[in-house]
């Protein structure tokens, strides 16, 4: 569901809402030259992808039919059973179709990432300006003949550094902010819904989602704010110490990038 | 060297201010860095942000009242209604079938009683055939009144059912009238405000060049005050150009929305009053039908002495006594004919019509799932349009913040600038600078 508030999505959100700028010298920054960008999404139009997709789907259509049909008169229990069976079967699935086509693709970025002296491959939708795009590059290894060849050097040591946000969301202070933070959403969701419900006018709907917003972003600045800086603090300081220019998070890095997850929960513990 | 040290101090000078617009306007510049902005903040600062706020408030409410899954899980209730109601008429159907039957075998009874009396009777002077009549009709009354109670009782039950199942099916077809009239001004108002929002983004962009044009000329510190004026007049001109445009743009669009709120309002309580009065005159003709069927029941049944044998076969057979009299002989062979005749259409006619009752109620509430069946699939669709119309406008904006950024890199010599820093270590913050001129789109 593309929720604005799903767990996932809170720090992120935070981290951009109060991304005040804690700039640390770029000390011996490598050349922006070496940072490369992909479009994913182009790579997910090209036939053997979408022919797996496909497959995929169907799959899915199918097996949806099957636990319709045993979960019509299953108990709630069972029918709880047999949702984690039906995801479970699905990721399997996926795997099994994408397992091969993800390592395929991920031989084809190295290569065309070490042909080119990159550091780094990010996600296109993070750059605005700049960047060596290699998508056509990848895409033609990719449907030309025979499989690409692996480069045989590793990348160079990267400046742009990238963090697992879903780690430092485990880290117990920052979970127990979001779970905080979510137990308040969910009993203010129930509070604001009894009230849309008695709205007699659009006016009165719209004052009730405005003071909803205002009421969550209240309570987030109260309560995820301050583990949000915390940390925020504490990759900036790891960055500073590993002379990083930026860092992004693990989804927007494709290859290379130097990894601070592990020294960041360190800090945070 | 001088010169790195130089560069180390402003962006240094640059950490310790944080968002400060004049630090970040002396940020370094030169081929080589790399920079990012604060999307989310940039998008905040948009002209248009409070379209997206209001798409956002949108979607929110659907999340919150989670119409969708209301809608789409069908109303138990509904479906129980029409269990109940279903087993309720084929109980009836049955009781009726069951009297009807033993009406039926009581008359035979007491026809062949008759007929064995009447032969005795012109044996030896028993009774006479006013008196057999007599003696039957006695019997039917009996069995009438016993009837007619239980179809009064039938006939009471199923006027309190039918107007259960009314109130109900007014109940549903009012709340599916009020949300399809809420869905269709929603639309609408969705539609008017991208239409603004359109409107209001294609005049800056109009604009943008002649804007761009003047700022940069009172930028410059040589600029006399005359003509700073000047351009400082043309720039609020501009400004208010497009303002009273998109103004008059929102006026227009208030009227048009009132207009619709009205006409909504009128459509709904008109199709109400249809709906309502289609359903009470169902309502009548059903009960009309039933009532009808009842009282054909009940109806007094003119005595039939049947003559009722078993024939050689050992089968039953009719016949009429050769030895009565021929006028009394016609006249009970003429009141069996009609009694079986009636008896038989009168049978059939209530099963039918406990049939075409229960058939039309059963239709009536496919018709009412069919109205949440249309409610469901109208929400889930409203909810994909307005998520692609705020994915649409997010995309907008963001296009527009990502031309002013390009431009901002270009002249301060950024090679590489990204939009979504956990942290942002060395480069350099590009967000103050893009804020300026994304505000200054619209004063």
């Amino acid at each position: 569901m593309n929720h604005p508030f799903t767990r996932g999505r809170l720090l992120a959100l935070a981290f951009a809402l109060g991304a005040a700028a804690l700039a640390i010298p770029a000390l011996g920054a490598s050349a922006p030259t070496d940072i490369g960008s992909l479009d994913q999404q182009a790579l997910a139009a090209l036939p053997s992808f979408q022919a797996a997709n496909q497959q995929l789907n169907q799959y899915g259509i199918n097996l949806r039919k099957q636990y319709i049909a045993r979960a019509a008169h299953a108990s709630q229990a069972e029918q709880q059973r047999l949702g984690q069976e039906f995801q479970s079967k699905m990721a399997d699935k996926q795997r099994q179709l994408f397992g091969p086509l993800f390592r395929k693709a991920q031989i084809a970025i190295a290569s065309v990432a070490s042909s080119k002296n990159l550091s780094v491959v990010v996600d296109k939708r993070i750059v605005i300006v700049g960047g060596q795009d290699i998508t056509s590059n990848v895409r033609d290894l990719l449907t030309g003949i025979g499989d690409p060849v692996p480069p045989v050097s590793t990348p160079p040591p990267s400046k742009v550094g990238y963090v697992d946000q879903a780690a430092i969301d485990a880290t117990p202070k920052v979970k127990a902010a979001t779970d905080e933070f979510l137990k308040f959403k969910q009993s203010e969701d129930q509070s604001a819904a009894a009230k849309l419900k008695s709205a007699k006018s659009n006016a009165d709907r719209d004052a009730v989602l405005r003071d909803y917003r205002k009421t969550l972003d209240d309570k987030q600045n109260t309560t995820l704010k301050p583990v949000v800086d915390a940390t925020r603090d504490a990759i900036s300081q790891v960055a500073k110490q590993k002379g990083l220019i930026l860092v992004v998070d693990k989804g927007n890095i494709i290859f290379g990038g130097t990894d601070i997850t592990s020294d960041v929960t360190a800090k945070l513990k | 060297m001088i010169r790195r040290i130089a560069v180390l101090v402003a962006v240094a000078a640059l950490a310790a201010c944080g968002h400060s617009t004049a630090q970040s306007a002396s940020a370094p510049s030169g081929s080589g860095l790399v920079g990012y902005v604060r999307m989310d903040e940039l998008v905040k600062k948009h002209p248009l942000y409070d379209q997206l706020a209001r798409y956002d408030r949108s979607i929110d409410a659907f999340d919150l009242t989670t119409t969708a899954p209301a809608v789409a899980s069908p109303d138990p209730k509904l479906l129980a209604r029409e269990q109940t109601l279903e087993r309720e008429l084929s109980d009836a159907a049955n009781r009726t079938n069951h009297l009807l039957a033993q009406k039926q075998k009581e008359y035979q009874e007491e026809e062949n009683r008759a007929i064995d009396a009447a032969l005795r009777g012109a044996a030896r002077g028993g009774p006479s055939a006013a008196q057999i009549a007599g003696a039957l009709n006695a019997t039917a009354r009996q069995q009438q009144t016993a009837v007619a109670a239980q179809a009064q009782r039938d006939l009471d039950a199923y006027r309190t059912d039918l107007g259960k199942q009314d109130q109900a099916q007014i109940a549903a077809v009012q709340k599916a009238l009020n949300d399809r009239a809420n869905r269709t001004y929603r639309a609408k108002a969705d539609e008017l405000q991208a239409k603004e929002s359109a409107l209001s983004l294609q005049l800056a962009s109009d604009d943008a060049a002649e804007r761009l044009a003047l700022r940069t000329k009172l930028s410059s510190l040589a600029l006399d005050d005359d003509a700073r004026d000047q351009a400082q007049k043309q720039l609020a001109a501009l400004d208010r150009k497009e303002a009273d445009a998109v103004a008059a743009q929102r006026n227009r669009d208030q009227q048009t929305l009132s207009g619709l709120q009205a006409e909504l309002h009128d459509q709904v309580q008109h199709d109400l009053d249809a709906q309502v009065a289609q359903i009470r005159k169902r309502s009548l003709g059903s009960l009309a039908q039933r009532q009808a069927t009842l009282a054909k029941q009940v109806r007094t049944e003119a005595t039939a002495p049947v003559i009722s044998m078993i024939g050689p076969d050992g089968k039953p057979q009719t016949r009429v006594n050769p030895n009565l009299p021929p006028d009394l002989r016609a006249r009970i062979e003429r009141l069996h004919q009609d009694y079986q005749k009636r008896f038989q259409a009168d049978a059939k006619t209530t099963i039918a019509e406990f049939e075409k009752t229960r058939q039309d109620l059963s239709r009536r509430y496919a018709e009412l799932r069919s109205v949440d069946a249309s409610a469901n699939a109208g929400a889930a669709s409203e909810i994909a349009a307005l998520r692609k119309k705020r994915d649409d406008l997010y995309d907008q904006i963001t296009a527009q913040i990502d031309r002013e950024v390009r431009l901002i890199a270009q002249q301060k010599g950024i090679s590489v600038v990204v939009n979504d820093v956990v942290a942002p270590a060395g480069g350099v913050d590009l967000t103050p600078d893009a804020m300026k001129d994304i505000e200054s789109l619209h004063e």
